[in-house]
Parts: structure tokens; C-alpha cells; sequence
């Protein structure tokens, strides 16, 4: 197993992670963590790319800033709804809001 | 477009336009003013009048048909034209049609006086003489057949004038229809002389000698022919498409006497004369309107025999002369049928407008009523249709003897049944009119004078002091106008043949037939003297001896029974209820199964939305997922 083979294992694993967070966790707060978690495996496997494979450094680079700044926009926004929520249902669990259904 | 302006052209341009003018003056500017519309409506006849008199003295004496036309379709083989074609035919039946126009709209003012509706009265008038004008003037089939469908729209508008009565808007409806039930045969006609010879040039249909180079198969000329006639038919009020003729009584008075004389029947007469050389082609034809002209005529005669309305019975008389007109043309007496469709144009049109005067003037339509009440008193107009009733059943020297007498000659050459025939209906004919006469000359029983007299001109609220004798004299002085043409017209007769065939035939009739027929229409008088006028009558015909009979013409054949057992049985029962049902069950079913398959469908899915956000998600990965699948593997 090569070094970038080891970054990609690690990316998964937080990816994985991630996912099983916002899937399971019934918290928004918490789904809302476990994005962040996804976002940054995904930041990783650009780093990892761009160390190992690509011979300009410079693109991943920016590719995983411009994730950071999407990721921090998200994080706004999602925390906003979160209060959206919490003032209309006075909890953040998401078993309450459901009223989306047929 | 037309060739060069000259002053002709101009003229003709007035004849034909003037009239559609007014009625677009008279729809959009004047409708609100009564008495701006009628004199916009009489300018515009008058005009078209004058322009038509012009035209008729300035080609009187023309060597050819004039012509002034424009390509109006030019395709490969197919050439349609359209403008104007006057020959001497074209000519006298403009003639007519603007002269009686010009009447009746003068006759109208007094008529129609105090009615909310005469502005767009007038607009209908103006329409209908336009349409019927251009007809005639028409220079082929497809430009006649436009302006013949035109002539049945405005009838079906001014028969329909009290549209608020409900008989009015249903007899409207049945003119348009039944009229148009034969249309169909007409269009069906031109469409295959169209295809077989590439035209429809009346200058070649009206031609003897080139009707022959059409190259048209004796069969499709008899075909074409017929189905034609079939247009003529519904027009005309032939059998079996008469019932609509007394039923378009309906319409106000001074309207039936312009259907019934110059337009809309005449044009079926017209028709048949036009491309008279067209029939003459082919026997077939020619016997398939002697028939159906023999029919009509008898039929007609026996329905007039017992109707008790003045205006039924001078209703059956048109139709049953129309009837002798096509006779008097299926027995290849061309001149004789359009004789008689002149005359009888003028002597129609006179009585129509006589029984006008008695039906405003009494506000009944029965003459027995108006004899109770003294139609006699008002002496113009019971010397008038004394005239006109003369002439209708032929006594000299009235129009009517001459055109009759010119028409049984023709039959008699044909054939000594069509000449029997022809002298029965003679003597129906005077029968049944000389039944009105002497009923409204002698009434019998009690006779209630009318509240106000005739000299007091019609002081009931409309008119006012005033104008009173405008509203009098605008219908007695056309009453007397018409007298007079009817009396003089027959003497004409030479002039006219020579205008018309271009010579004049010695006088074809032999001595026998002028006795015959004088003798039928006499029998009929004297018949009607010794049943209506004589001191000691009873005022019955003999009918009323024969109940069965005079149930079987009263109720006019049966035919209305027999046409609406049809409407009933096959066209609501049948057609439409076979169609209603396919709309109900096929198409409604259809849209509503298709409707509530969605419906219940979507019902079904929408299980699936629990409303939990996190199912959402895993189906989205899970499809995400096997999507990656799907693309790596591929």
C-alpha cells in the first residue's frame, strides 16, 4: 500500500462516516456535523490527488479552498434553517418535521 | 385586376356595390337613426337602380355578351373568373331585381313604420339585394354559387326578423337548412364540372354550340346536371324541399313579397335558365325538371286550395308557379319560363304588397276577418290585387295570360300530358286566387265596420299626424306603380323574345291551346263565383264536402309530418343520439378514465412519502450508489 493509497483509505473512512452520520443521526446539528465530515474527505482526496499525481500543485489547492469556503457558506445556511426549525417545532429533531409527506 | 375603367365598368361597379355599401353605412354609423338608415338604404337602391337602367338601355341593343372580368384563381388547368357578364338574360333579371328592391324599400317606409328594428331592417334589405344582384351578374358558377349562399344567409336574416317570436327564428332556420339540403347537390355538381372541363365559365356553360366541346361524357353532363338542379330545388321550393316556403311567411310582409318575387326563389329559376343550353344537353335532365316541376305545381295548387291565410295561399302560388316556370323550361320553352319568371317577378311581388297593406291595416292575416271588416272600403289596393290575382291565373290582358299562354304552348309541344297537366293547374290556380278575391269583394254574414276608416290614414301612435300620409302613400303609390307595369307587361312579349333568343318566332301557340287555357282558368273562376261571390254562396269550397281531402291539402301532403318523422326517427334518433352517445361513453369515458387512472396512481406512490427527511436521503444515495455502479461497470 502506497502513501496516496493510504490518504484515499483515510478519505473514505471520514467519508463513510459522514454518511452513516446523516443518515442515522436523527439531530440536525448533528447531520449538519456529519456534512462537514463528508466535505472534508472530499478536501483530502484533492490534496492527495494533487501531491501525488499532478505535477502543478497549485489547482487542487484551490479546488479544496473553494470547498472550505462552500462548506462554511453551507454551514451558515444549514445553521439558520436549524434555528428556522427549532423556533417552529421547538426541537432540532428531525422526527418532527415531518410534515413533507403524500 | 379588370381591364381598363371605363364608364360601363363604373356603372356596373355602382349596380352591384351600392347596396353592400348601405349595409355596412347603415351597421356601423346610422344604426342608432332610423331615419338615417332608410334614406341611406333607399340612395343605395336608388342608385343601383339607376346604374342598372343605365346598363340595361345602353346594352339593349348589344350584339354580345359584355364582359368584364379578372383572373380570380389560375391554376394549371383551372381558370375561375369573376366580375360581371351582362347578357340580355343577365340584364332583364337585374332589371327586375333592382326595380323591386327600389319598391319595396319604398313600400317598407309605410310598413315597417314604428319599428324599433328598422334600421337594421333596411341593413338586411340592402344585403339581400346585393347578394341577389351579383348573382345574376355573375359570370361563372363559383362566383354564383358565393352570392347564391349569400342570398340564403340575408333570407334566413329577414325571415327571421322577429328572431323574438319563436315560430319566426324556427322558420328562419328552416329556410336556411332546407335550402341548404339541396345546396349540397349544387356544390357536389360544380365540383365535378370543375374537375371534368377546368372551368366554370357561364359564357361556355350558356353556350349551345359550346357546351359540346366541353368534352364532358353524356353521363357526368346529366349527373352534373341533376345535382345542379338539385340547388335549384331548395331555392326555389321545389318538391320535395317546399315546406319551408310557408313557413318563411314568418318575416315581415314586404319581405316575402321581395323572396317570392325577384330573389331568393327566382334565383333557382335563374339558375336552370342561365346554363339553359347546359340542360338542353341532355334529355335526362330535362325530363328530371319537367317532372319535378309538374309535381310541384299540382302539389302546390291543392295546398293553396284551402288555406285561410292571404298570405299561405299566395305562398302555394308562388311555388306552384315556380313549378310551371320549370315546366315551361323542361320542355325546352326557354324564352316561356323566363317570361313567366319576369311577369310573375312584377305581378308577385304586387300582390304581396297588397296583402301587406290589408294585413297592417286590419292586423290579421285571414281574408275572411278582413273582408268581415271591410277590406273592401280601401279601393287602391282592392283594384291592385283584383290586377294582380287576374294576372296570376292568367286572364287577359294582363301579364300573367301572356307568359301562361307562352308556357302551355311549349308543353303542348312537348307532350299532351305535361299540357294536361298544365291547364289543371291553370284552373286550380284561379280557383284558389279568385277564392280570395270574391271572399274579400262580397263578405257574407255580419260585417263589422273597422273602428277607423281608410281615409283616416294610420293614426295608432306610429307615423304621427303629420307624416301620416308619407307612411299611406309610400306603400299605395308602389301598389299603383306595380299595377301598372303588370298590365302593361305583356304586350312586350315580342320585344322581349327578340331581346332575349335575339329573333322573334312567330306566335307558336295554335288557337286550341289559347282557348284551352282561357276556358281551365275561366272554369276556375266561375267555380270560385258560384262557391265565394255569388249572392246565395255559402262561402265553402267543395273541398269541405270531402273532409279527408281537404285534411290531406290543409295539411299540406303530410310533408312537414313526413319531415319531421324523419328529423325525429333518423337525425335525433339515429345520427345525433348515436353521436351523443359516442361523446357520453368513448370520448367522456375515455378523458375520465385516463383522469382518474393519474388520480389513483398518484394516490398509490405517494405512500412512499412518509415525510421523513432520511428516508429521502437514502434513496438518494442509494440511487447516487448505483448509478457509480452502473457507470463503472459500463
Amino acid at each position: 500500500m502506497n502513501e496516496l493509497q493510504v490518504y484515499l483509505f483515510v478519505a473514505l473512512i471520514l467519508f463513510c462516516l459522514g454518511l452513516t452520520g446523516v443518515l442515522q443521526r436523527r439531530s440536525l446539528i448533528a447531520m449538519l456535523i456529519s456534512v462537514e465530515l463528508m466535505l472534508n474527505a472530499a478536501s483530502l482526496n484533492f490534496m492527495a490527488f494533487n501531491r501525488f499525481l499532478t505535477p502543478e500543485p497549485a489547482v487542487g489547492q484551490i479546488v479544496t479552498l473553494f470547498i472550505i469556503g462552500t462548506a462554511a457558506a453551507e454551514a451558515a445556511i444549514g445553521l439558520s434553517i436549524i434555528l428556522a426549525v427549532f423556533r417552529r417545532y421547538q426541537s432540532i429533531d428531525i422526527e418532527r418535521a415531518r410534515e413533507l409527506k403524500g | 385586376m379588370l381591364d381598363g375603367l371605363s364608364f360601363e365598368l363604373l356603372m356596373a361597379i355602382v349596380a352591384s356595390m351600392a347596396p353592400v355599401l348601405c349595409f355596412g353605412l347603415i351597421m356601423v354609423f346610422t344604426r342608432r337613426s332610423i331615419s338615417a338608415s332608410v334614406t341611406v338604404g333607399i340612395i343605395g337602391s336608388f342608385l343601383s337602380w339607376f346604374a342598372s337602367l343605365y346598363l340595361f338601355l345602353h346594352y339593349f341593343h348589344a350584339e354580345e355578351a359584355v364582359v368584364f372580368k379578372g383572373a380570380w384563381v389560375v391554376s394549371a388547368s383551372l381558370k375561375i373568373p369573376f366580375g360581371y357578364y351582362f347578357d340580355p338574360h343577365s340584364l332583364l333579371m337585374l332589371m327586375i331585381v333592382a326595380t323591386i328592391s327600389l319598391v319595396i324599400q319604398i313600400y317598407s317606409i309605410g310598413y315597417m313604420a314604428g319599428d324599433p328594428g328598422k334600421s337594421r331592417y333596411y341593413a338586411f334589405l340592402c344585403l339581400f339585394s346585393w347578394s341577389m344582384i351579383n348573382l345574376v351578374i355573375a359570370p361563372g358558377l363559383l362566383q354564383l354559387y358565393i352570392f347564391w349562399e349569400l342570398v340564403g344567409v340575408s333570407s334566413y336574416l329577414l325571415i327571421g326578423f322577429y328572431f323574438e317570436k319563436w315560430s319566426a327564428s324556427e322558420a328562419g332556420k328552416k329556410a336556411f337548412v332546407m335550402t341548404r339540403a339541396g345546396d349540397i347537390g349544387f356544390f357536389i355538381g360544380i365540383i365535378i364540372l370543375m374537375l371534368t372541363t377546368g372551368h366554370l365559365s357561364i359564357a361556355v356553360f350558356g353556350n349551345a354550340a359550346e357546351v359540346g366541346n366541353t368534352g364532358l361524357s353524356q353521363a357526368l353532363l346529366t349527373l352534373s346536371a341533376i345535382l345542379i338542379f338539385s340547388g335549384a330545388v331548395g331555392k326555389s321550393a321545389q318538391f320535395p324541399l317546399l315546406t319551408w316556403l310557408p313557413d318563411a311567411m314568418e318575416g315581415p310582409t314586404p319581405v316575402s313579397a321581395l323572396l317570392h318575387s325577384a330573389t331568393m326563389v327566382a334565383a333557382g329559376v335563374y339558375l336552370v335558365s342561365r346554363i339553359f343550353p347546359f340542360y338542353a344537353a341532355s334529355s335526362t335532365a330535362m325530363m328530371v325538371v319537367l317532372i319535378i316541376g309538374t309535381i310541384t305545381m299540382l302539389l302546390s295548387s291543392t295546398m293553396a286550395m284551402t288555406a285561410r291565410d292571404i298570405k299561405q295561399v299566395w305562398a302555394f302560388s308562388t311555388i306552384s308557379q315556380l313549378g310551371f316556370m320549370f315546366m315551361g323550361l323542361g320542355a325546352g320553352a326557354y324564352f316561356a319560363g323566363v317570361f313567366h319568371l319576369t311577369t310573375h317577378a312584377f305581378f308577385k311581388a304586387l300582390l304581396f304588397l297588397c296583402a301587406g297593406v290589408f294585413i297592417h291595416h286590419f292586423e290579421t292575416n285571414d281574408f275572411f276577418e278582413m273582408s268581415k271588416a271591410g277590406a273592401r272600403k280601401m279601393l287602391i289596393p282592392m283594384i291592385t290585387v283584383t290586377i294582380g290575382v287576374a294576372a296570376l291565373s292568367g286572364i287577359p290582358p294582363f301579364s300573367g295570360f301572356f307568359s301562361k299562354e307562352a308556357i302551355m304552348a311549349g308543353l303542348a309541344h312537348k307532350g299532351n300530358i305535361w299540357l294536361i297537366a298544365g291547364l289543371l293547374g291553370a284552373a286550380m290556380t284561379a280557383y284558389y286566387s279568385f277564392r280570395v278575391i270574391f271572399v274579400m269583394w262580397f263578405p257574407k254574414g255580419e260585417v263589422e265596420e273597422h273602428g277607423h276608416g281608410h281615409e283616416g290614414g294610420h293614426d295608432d301612435g306610429h307615423g304621427g299626424g303629420r307624416w301620416a300620409w308619407v307612411t299611406e302613400w309610400s306603400m299605395l303609390s308602389v301598389l299603383l306603380i306595380l299595377g301598372a307595369i303588370t298590365l302593361v307587361l305583356g304586350f312586350f312579349q315580342k320585344e322581349l323574345e327578340h331581346f332575349l333568343t335575339g329573333h322573334s318566332a312567330e306566335h307558336h301557340g295554335s288557337q286550341l291551346i289559347l282557348v284551352l287555357a282561357l276556358g281551365c282558368a275561366l272554369a276556375g273562376v266561375i267555380l270560385a263565383w258560384f262557391e265565394f261571390g255569388a249572392k246565395n254562396a255559402k262561402q265553402e269550397g267543395f273541398l269541405s264536402r270531402m273532409k279527408s281531402v281537404e285534411a290531406l291539402f290543409s295539411n299540406r301532403w303530410y310533408m312537414d309530418h313526413a319531415y319531421r318523422k324523419l328529423l325525429d326517427y333518423v337525425v335525433y334518433g339515429g345520427i345525433t343520439n348515436t353521436f351523443t352517445r359516442n361523446d357520453r361513453v368513448i370520448i367522456d369515458g375515455g378523458i375520465d378514465g385516463l383522469c382518474r387512472f393519474t388520480v389513483s396512481l398518484g394516490r398509490a406512490v405517494s405512500r412512499i412519502q412518509s415525510g421523513l427527511l432520511q428516508y429521502n436521503l437514502y434513496l438518494t444515495f442509494l440511487v447516487v450508489a448505483l448509478m457509480g455502479l452502473y457507470f463503472l461497470l459500463v
